[in-house]
């Protein structure tokens, strides 16, 4: 019983909040290739949402494009907060696998990243005071997506309530500590770079005068 | 031989000659300095010329002798000009035209017969219901009010009142006086706003003064006043705003006033109503160049010093900036209209600029160190924009329309034009062409009222086949689950609720 494919894995997970992603471990369902796809999907979604939406709606059009945002606001996020999961609740004995973590958080993101296309659908055909429609999908859209992400963390690492809630408060801290790392390795790789540079423009020039 | 290549040459060189000076009169006549405007993310780009300078004026070409520092320049209700020839002690009234001097104002005749002079006269006013004369007269610690024939009516000096404190000195250096007969005088040393007296020449009380910013260094300040004794506090410095610089009246009777400060960046131009609230608090406009410019010669940011202000007739806001001696022309909603002027020494270019003053089209900038008064004229893009922007700002938008078309002919980047005309094209109805300007001005909230009517317009035109699409999408809905109901089983394993019954039929 519960045989389902990957594809009614995903709409079970989706629809059923409380026990979907319980049955999913259970079952040990999920797909790796499914839940890059939807973090593809998220990537592509928030470059629709600030390129393709109905220009009534913008606040103040970029002069430029740039993708280095899109991508850290999407995918190098979203690793971070699942490496950062992983870290804390190996910790905490927790019993998801990395892979298994971003399965279920990558399932349980699919009602935003629907409410995106949504919106930006919906933004092209509505004006400015009828903005309240989209409001609406938005936050149905980020709520059932919450409420999936926490019982996503629940069920992989067979927490309790108040353990869940403990353990995304310190999965957030950790994403802050990594992301302060990394801009920390960032500089630091600059200065090595500039002095570097600073060094080959010396020598050259003594070479040449 | 010779003698044919000789003529060859010179009627090469006169064909020459003559070409070359039919392409000049073709040309527009080119200023020294880049000629720019701020585009809709407040950067700096190339734009067509607004004015052009069209000559200078110093004292000799007057025919009298050379201006010393002249401080400020006035046009009366006749158009005749009253410059403030400070170190000369003298205001000196030319014609509209700056050719010929009427009358020099030297001496003037008090009530009881005796004579007195000016001393380093700073500003200078004249009022156009009772055409009085107001001259701030600095050093002199007094604002001289008198008629045109140099008949003292009445003398401002350092009030006894309490509300001004004795121990500060009276230096009038602007000077302006409402219709009600209201004087309003810029003290160099007051930070409360302008001095404001009544037409009796009684102390009334100040006018318009700055608010502190609350910076992060006022706000460390004041911090650290709370936590020091008072022996501390009194070292430290004090925290008062900038005094107001210069003012100009309009129409109207606003009183506009401007603020050459180095560390104030907001309200650094207001437009004051009666009560002295600032109706300019809520612009986004940045008076002056946007972003201080950095030189590394001198190591300083040159950010800019609106030094005077200057209304014309037409309503526009002309600000002179002391830092680099450029006029940003302002509309009344203060959206800028052009930028000109320049710190070099050539025509067009200023060393310390200290007034500004306009004559229907054309716009004087006097030059305290150059001594010399220049002349700016406006071009036939000039004087288009102010011909469009008038209407527009009036709200006759379809009879901007073709102006605006012309604007965008000479500088297809003005942004204004594009707002103009989709505006215009929105009252004609034109909902498609006014989506498509708004998206070039980069509107939004313009392009959303257009799109409205664009979307109702769509839907009475269309209502059939979109009723018609809405119902052949259900009936296909409909379609579609009876044909999956009948070709494929549900799947049962899927229901979980029915796991059981399914269980105990294999059993069984």
């Amino acid at each position: 019983m519960m045989d389902l494919t990957n594809k009614q894995w995903v709409k079970h997970a989706v629809t059923h909040p409380m026990e979907g992603f319980e049955d999913m471990r259970w079952k040990k369902a999920g797909s790796m290739k499914y839940s890059i796809v939807i973090i593809l999907l998220w990537f592509v979604a928030s470059i629709f949402y600030n390129r393709l939406y109905g220009f009534q709606f913008y606040a103040e059009a970029d002069k430029m494009f740039n993708i280095i945002p899109y991508i850290v606001q999407t995918i190098i996020l979203f690793c971070t907060w699942v490496v950062g999961n992983w870290s804390i609740c190996t910790l905490l004995e927790g019993e998801g696998t990395m892979k298994n973590i971003f399965i279920y958080s990558a399932y349980a993101l699919i009602p935003y990243v629907a409410s995106i296309y949504i919106e930006v659908f919906l933004s092209h055909f509505l004006i400015r005071d009828e903005a309240v429609f989209i409001d609406a999908v938005h936050i149905i859209g980020l709520l059932w997506s919450g409420v999936l992400l926490f019982s996503a963390i629940k069920s992989v690492h067979q927490y309790t309530f108040m353990k869940t809630i403990g353990a995304i408060l310190l999965t957030i801290c950790a994403m802050l500590i990594m992301l302060f790392l990394l801009v920390l390795l960032l500089s630091l790789f600059q200065q090595v770079y500039v002095f570097a540079y600073s060094i080959y423009t010396e020598i050259a020039y003594r070479l040449k005068v | 031989m010779h003698k044919k290549f000789r003529k060859m040459t010179v009627c090469m060189l006169a064909g020459l000659l003559a070409c070359s000076s039919l392409l000049g009169m073709s040309a527009h006549a080119e200023e020294h300095y880049d000629v720019y405007n701020y585009d809709r993310w407040e950067e700096a780009i190339p734009s067509q010329a607004g004015y052009l300078a069209a000559r200078s004026v110093s004292g000799q070409d007057l025919g009298i002798s050379d201006f010393s520092e002249p401080s400020d320049i006035f046009r009366d209700a006749y158009d005749q000009f009253f410059i403030a020839d400070s170190k000369n002690n003298r205001i000196v009234v030319t014609n509209s035209d700056l050719t010929e001097v009427v009358m020099i104002m030297e001496e003037f005749k008090c009530p009881d017969g005796s004579v007195t002079t000016l001393k380093q006269p700073e500003g200078i006013y004249v009022a156009p219901e009772t055409d009085l004369v107001y001259i701030a007269d600095y050093n002199n610690s007094r604002v001289l009010v008198c008629d045109y024939d140099c008949n003292v009516q009445m003398e401002i000096t350092k009030p006894k009142s309490e509300l001004f404190s004795q121990e500060l000195t009276f230096m009038p250096q602007r000077v302006i006086a409402d219709k009600a007969g209201n004087v309003y005088i810029v003290l160099g040393n007051i930070t409360t706003g302008a001095a404001m007296f009544n037409n009796e020449g009684e102390f009334q009380g100040y006018y318009g003064a700055n608010t502190v910013e609350a910076t992060s260094a006022v706000i460390a300040n004041y911090f650290w006043k709370l936590i020091s004794t008072d022996e501390m506090r009194s070292r430290t410095s004090r925290t008062v705003p900038s005094g107001i610089t210069s003012f100009d009246l309009d129409d109207e009777g606003f009183i506009y006033t401007c603020t050459q400060s180095t560390s104030q960046k907001k309200d650094t131009v207001k437009k004051l109503n009666p009560a002295g609230t600032n109706l300019f608090s809520s612009l986004e406009t940045s008076w002056g160049d946007v972003e201080a410019v950095y030189d590394s010669n001198t190591n300083k940011n040159y950010q800019s010093m609106i030094c005077d202000i200057e209304i014309s007739d037409d309503g526009n806001i002309n600000c002179l900036d002391l830092t680099s001696g450029r006029v940003f022309q302002y509309d009344e909603e203060g959206n800028l209209l052009f930028i000109f002027g320049s710190s070099s020494e050539q025509l067009g270019g200023f060393t310390e600029v200290t007034a500004i003053e306009s004559i229907g089209n054309n716009i004087l900038v006097l030059d305290t160190r150059k001594n010399t008064v220049t002349v700016f004229e406006e071009t036939d893009f000039g004087r288009i924009v102010h011909e469009a922007t008038v209407l527009y700002n009036g709200g006759y938008y379809e009879e901007a329309l073709e102006p605006w078309y012309q604007v965008l002919q000479y500088d297809g980047n003005y942004r204004r034009a594009f707002l103009g005309i989709s505006a215009a094209l929105l009252v004609d109805g034109d909902y498609a062409g006014s989506m498509k300007y708004a998206k070039l001005a980069d509107s939004p909230y313009r392009y959303n009222r257009a799109f409205e009517g664009y979307r109702s317009e769509w839907l009475t035109a269309h209502i059939r086949g979109v009723v018609a699409v809405l119902i052949l999408l259900v009936i296909a809905g409909f379609a579609l689950k009876w044909y999956l109901n009948k070709h494929y089983k549900p799947n049962l394993e899927y229901d979980i609720t029915r796991t059981d019954e399914r269980k105990r039929e294999e059993e069984g």
